[in-house]
């Protein structure tokens, strides 16, 4: 009630003061609320871009990126959610776990909290099998599936993840059944992968970069050949259509006042085009898929369907 | 002499058992709603608990018949209760007024509350302290401390 | 990959980066000693600050700090019974009777050296036995981990003091709290009623500072003029060439060295269980275990070159898996991928000068902490218990705070930590042992997670966890940890009789 109060007169007050002083925004810095600790894979695509939109904002702009970590990611972005929506708070926002959090438990925002300004990340699944398995590529995968239903152990990071739904989707579209065995966080599944425990890992391609003479990468989930490794097939190539990935990017409150808006997005679409900053991602293991305002909204509200779906045929928890 | 029934029930060790047997019996009712295999190692645990308390309990009770004075958990609980409060409030304070002037506050006055009372000692240890919290976690590591909720942002 | 090794130590040398790992350890000493500042958190705070730094500065400062930390959370444990940081836990145990004594100087000197030895063996084993080191991370899958875990919650029972019921209360209560948060598998909330800061579970600094610093912190309000034999003046301090013959534990520095860096390349588990378990084996195998726990050095040696061990060696899973062995590994690899260095077999190759660079400043750490902390320890840090009582307590106060709200930067578990500092005194007070509330909280949700990952993977069998060499030497182990000394005890009594 409050909020909804304090939010009001906010945006009365705003409304009133527009113009002038809008046209100097940013006139002090701007909070990027992370939802990680520092050094995580979305903390450090913040800190890494966060020079690059200081650069396009212009007029000395300054981003300062402040880590909330904690509940994967939802307390930082439920901060964001609820912020003043004056620009000057801005957050990362993780697809699909921000959207499946809001479907398998409360969360305090919803995807019409946001204002969407651009996904920056997209590392799509890929699917590796252990060298042990004797699985190496995916028709004898898929075989061995269609034979013993459930006899593949599948590792992957958390239930209700990226991977999990890559899972479902490779389920619903192949007729078949995997054992899942969701452990914390991808590093540990590799290893589970590495060490012949499991047979099948369900990764992301920035994850299996580094191990690809350890495993057998048997595809990559996108449309097109990853920029990030040419050489691997996508499963489009392979006759299976499966297309998933972890993406990561920026969000504001919903009820930006237009010109920061507009500010805010022009800065952020110059991201795709700027060289300096492809290679700084490249460098951190970030593929860069560049995707403003209406179209990130688009995507997070199909991936909000996506999600919704699977919970109503198969419910994670 | 033995004690009397009501203050053998105020044993320490024997309210500690029943306080345990109350929390854990409380805690086991979220349990219901968990799978069954979610539930089982703190189902399991909290049981334990509940058995082990009970254990407790019993030999309190008859060190009590045998008339074993149970040593009391504090000769000043004045000063340990006023003490946690003290830490309570300052922690309340950090989160509504702010980090360092709560900080300001507290390292004097819990000196001084509890016996330490040289002016000049009390003013040297807190700039010290204060001083160099703010040189190392603010001035060099930029690290926010809570700034008082109180105040809004 | 030996020639890389010398390759990168050249630029070790360079000023600066040098001059980071006399910073770190430093640091690492200071926040190390501070009741309620630990190494995870002093690493977390450095983290972001390291973005702007040259990668060889900021991992020197970094391993500085890790090393530094180690030893430096046994200041505390040996003079306040206050463990500095959770892997100092089984320090207090003979290093504060020790104090007690008046032998607080020695204790702090077998403390340093200690340190130091054990961080040198697990900076070796970093430098040089890093791959093969790592395919043995890979042989523990998650039955086998949940065997190592089960170990390790074994050797509670010598933990539980006087009170066997007593102790038990405090394992189940930590294996309890470490139950709180997300569920394992499903992610299903357990017990955080709704709280969002609840659902990563508990944080063990946070419980670790609620349980050993508020008791002691109200103990010295309580009782404000109490002079305990506890201060500089008869630390008992002397020269550290005339302490060093003393110190005659190589079997000891040894086994704990070997155990601190098994612990170390095993995920999860961390300093607090390589201490742990150092501390048991060395007592179970001396010759006069009665002395232990009333003051033996060696027990102090034992703990502190297990909590040094595991420092560098934690860091092969890390560099090579990504998988970190202990907490402040973990904020560690936040720290590498800062600077683009991705965990994985490639990392020796693309950026050898700096991860055996790396390397390098760990060892030097390690060796600048008997220079360092030698003289630091036992001359500035045993002064501050020369203030006034209240005075200690206000001050240890202010450093809980500032050590628990760090973590995660928030008020939250700062609340969390005075909730557990009361049950904490209530604990102190009625002799209820505090290790195995830690042992639990660390080896309990551990082992849970590891369990019914096997048993998913063994489609529901329980036969799973008993299907390969490696779990079943750790179950012969176990058994042996636990039934070995009551049939010892048997057969010499049995043979008294006859």
């Amino acid at each position: 009630m409050f909020n909804i109060f304090k939010t009001t007169a906010l945006a009365g007050a705003l409304a009133l003061s527009a113009g002038a002083a809008l046209a100097d925004y940013p006139e002090k810095p701007i909070e990027v609320i992370v939802g990680y600790s520092a050094g995580g894979g979305t903390d450090v695509m913040a800190r890494t871009a966060a020079p690059f939109i200081e650069k396009y904002l212009g007029d000395g702009a300054s981003l300062v990126v402040k880590n909330m970590p904690g509940a994967s990611g939802q307390i930082g972005v439920t901060e964001a959610a609820n912020a003043d929506p004056d620009g000057y708070t801005l957050g990362t926002f993780n697809l699909p776990g921000m959207m499946a959090r809001t479907i398998d438990r409360e969360a305090g925002y919803d995807r019409d909290s946001f204002t969407y300004l651009a996904n920056v990340v997209n590392d799509p699944n890929v699917i590796v099998t252990s060298k042990n398995s004797g699985l190496d590529t995916l028709d004898k995968l898929l075989a061995e599936a269609k034979a013993n239903p459930g006899a593949i152990t599948v590792g992957m990071s958390s239930l209700g993840g990226d991977d999990h739904f890559a899972l479902i989707k490779l389920q619903n579209a192949t007729e078949t059944e995997f054992t899942i065995v969701p452990f914390k966080g991808s590093a540990p599944a590799r290893t589970a992968l590495l060490g012949g425990h499991v047979a099948m890992g369900i990764l992301n391609i920035s994850e299996v970069a580094e191990f690809q003479d350890q495993l057998n990468v048997l595809g990559v989930a996108t449309n097109e050949r990853s920029t990030f490794a040419p050489d691997l097939p996508t499963f489009k190539e392979q006759g299976l259509d499966l297309v998933n990935g972890s993406m990561r990017g920026f969000i504001a409150p919903a009820g930006l006042p237009e010109d920061v808006q507009a500010k805010l997005l022009n800065a952020f679409s110059q991201l795709a085009s700027d060289q300096e900053f492809l290679a700084a991602m490249a460098a951190t293991a970030n593929p860069v898929e560049v995707v403003t305002g209406d179209d990130f909204k688009q995507l997070t509200s199909d991936l909000y369907d996506l999600a919704k779906g699977v919970w109503e045929t198969t419910p994670w928890n | 002499m033995p004690e009397s029934r009501t203050s053998r029930l105020k044993r320490p060790e024997t309210l500690t058992a029943l306080g345990i047997i109350v929390v854990a019996a409380a805690f086991l009712i979220p349990t219901y709603d968990l799978r069954a295999i979610s539930a089982l190692l703190p189902a399991v645990m909290l049981i334990g608990l509940i058995v082990l308390s009970v254990l407790l309990l019993l030999a309190d009770q008859r060190k009590a018949r045998a008339g074993e004075d149970a040593q009391p958990m504090t000769k000043s609980p004045k000063r340990v209760i006023g003490a946690f409060l003290l830490i309570v409030a300052y922690a309340l304070a950090t989160d509504f007024i702010g980090f360092y002037v709560s900080t300001a506050a507290t390292i004097p006055l819990v000196a001084w509350v509890f016996g330490y009372r040289s002016p000049l000692g009390l003013l040297i240890a807190t700039v010290i302290v204060v001083g160099t919290i703010w040189a190392i976690f603010d001035f060099g590591m930029s690290q926010d401390f809570p700034t008082g909720r109180f105040w809004g942002r | 990959m030996y020639s890389d090794l010398l390759h990168a130590l050249p630029n070790v040398f360079a000023l600066t980066n040098f001059a980071a790992v006399v910073i770190g350890v430093i640091a690492g000493i200071v926040v190390g000693a501070m009741p309620g500042l630990s190494a995870t958190m002093a690493i977390s705070v450095l983290v972001p600050f390291t973005f702007g730094l040259e990668p060889l500065v900021a991992l020197g400062l970094m391993a500085g700090i890790y090393n530094g930390a180690m030893y430096g959370g046994a200041i505390p444990a040996v003079l306040l019974r206050i463990p500095g940081t959770p892997a100092a836990v089984a320090t207090t145990f003979d290093g504060y009777p020790m104090a007690q004594k008046g032998q607080g100087g020695f204790a702090l000197q077998v403390a340093v050296v200690s340190s130091s030895i054990g961080g040198i063996a697990s900076a070796f084993a970093l430098m040089l036995l890093a791959p093969p080191l790592s395919k043995v991370t890979l042989l523990f899958g998650p039955s086998e981990v949940f065997w190592v875990a089960v170990f390790g919650l074994a050797s509670i029972i010598f933990l539980l003091g006087g009170n066997p019921v007593k102790g038990l209360i405090s394992a189940c209560f930590g294996v309890f709290v470490s139950v709180i948060g997300s569920d394992p598998i499903y992610g299903n909330d357990r017990f955080t009623f709704g709280q969002l800061e609840m659902l990563d579970g508990i944080n063990i600094v946070i419980l670790l500072v609620g349980l050993y610093a508020l008791p002691p912190v109200i103990d010295l309000l309580e009782t404000p003029l109490k002079t305990d034999g506890v201060n500089s003046s008869n630390l008992g301090t002397e020269p550290i060439w005339k302490a060093l013959p003393r110190m005659k534990y190589w079997k000891t520095w040894i086994r704990g060295s070997l155990i601190g860096i098994w612990i170390g390349i095993l995920p999860g588990a961390g300093g607090s269980m390589a201490a742990f378990m150092s501390y048991n084996e060395a007592r179970r195998t001396s010759k006069h275990p009665e002395t232990w726990g009333e003051g033996e050095p060696e027990g102090v040696a034992a703990a502190e070159v297990a909590n040094n061990a595991d420092t560098a060696s934690a860091l092969i899973p890390a560099l090579t898996l990504g998988i970190p062995g202990t907490a402040v590994a973990a904020v560690m690899l936040g720290g590498l991928l800062v600077h683009g260095l991705q965990p994985g077999p490639m990392l020796f190759r693309d950026n050898p000068d700096i991860v055996f660079g790396f390397m390098w400043q760990f060892l030097f750490g390690a060796i600048l902490l008997v220079l360092l902390g030698g003289s630091l320890a036992t001359n500035s840090f045993a002064r501050l218990l020369n203030l006034p009582r209240p005075l200690l307590g206000s001050v240890i106060i202010v450093l809980m705070l500032i050590g628990v709200y760090s973590i995660h930067g928030r008020m939250f578990d700062v609340y969390l930590m005075l909730g557990f500092g009361a049950i904490g005194w209530v604990m102190d007070r009625l002799k209820f042992p505090l290790p195995p509330v830690v042992l639990g909280l660390i080896l309990g949700g551990f082992a849970e997670e590891n369990l019914r990952l096997a048993l998913r993977i063994g489609r529901g069998d329980p036969m799973i966890l008993f299907q390969n060499t490696t779990s079943l030497i750790l179950v012969a182990l176990t058994i042996a940890v636990v039934v070995g000394p009551t049939l010892k005890k048997r057969f010499i009594d049995g043979r008294k009789e006859v």
